[in-house]
């Protein structure tokens, strides 16, 4: 994927009906990429790479020739959609009822 | 108030739907107290899903005290693990979506 294809869909998923932020962050848990500021960024960062780490290593020790795609977490007001990856995992903040 | 008919109603229609693979109820000790599954695989989900969820409810509450986890789905290459947690039970339901 280019620079430009990645930014395009970012942008993309950025203007999708009820989405409220995002953020990339790499396998040290460190955000490279965000659409939320600086505090609120790090506070997902932190809180949700353990909860992916621990997410994912839920799914292997179930089997361990499974592996977690991705997983969200809804609430009455939001939902968090995360798609963990090898080097990357991806944080979707969106308004619970999107419809 | 849900009678027990009711309730092993709704577990029914749950388990009889297409792609479920089965269906635990844990109380909140992780204790399993319904299950379609086997008992090993049982105690297994009951173990890792009560401390997933655990871990989960907290990093929601942190993130906005105001919110509460209502429901965690676990996407893997196999299958799809929904898990609606309650103040004294956690349901798990395991299934295979469709586009699977």
């Amino acid at each position: 994927m280019t620079q430009a294809e990645v930014d395009d869909t970012l942008k993309r998923i950025q203007e999708h009906k009820g989405v409220q932020g995002y953020l990339i962050i790499n396998s040290d848990g460190i955000p490279i990429r965000s659409s939320l500021d600086a505090s609120v960024t790090q506070q997902y960062a932190a809180l949700i790479k353990s909860l992916s780490d621990k997410a994912r290593s839920t799914i292997r020790e179930m089997d361990p020739s499974n592996e977690l795609l991705f997983f969200r977490m809804r609430t009455k007001k939001h939902e968090i959609l995360v798609a963990p990856d090898k080097e990357y995992t991806m944080i979707v903040l969106q308004a619970t009822d999107a419809s | 108030m849900t009678s027990q008919n009711e309730v092993d109603d709704m577990i029914k229609r749950i388990q009889a739907s297409k792609g479920v693979q089965g269906l635990i109820i844990i109380d909140s000790d992780g204790i399993p107290i319904r299950t379609s599954m086997d008992n090993d695989t049982t105690l297994h989900y009951a173990a890792l899903i009560s401390q997933l969820t655990i871990h989960a409810k907290r990093v929601v509450r942190e993130l906005d005290s105001s919110q509460e986890l209502e429901q965690l789905r676990l996407r893997s290459h196999k299958h799809e693990i929904i898990v609606a947690p309650e103040s004294k039970y956690i349901m798990i339901v395991v299934q295979v979506p469709e586009a699977l």
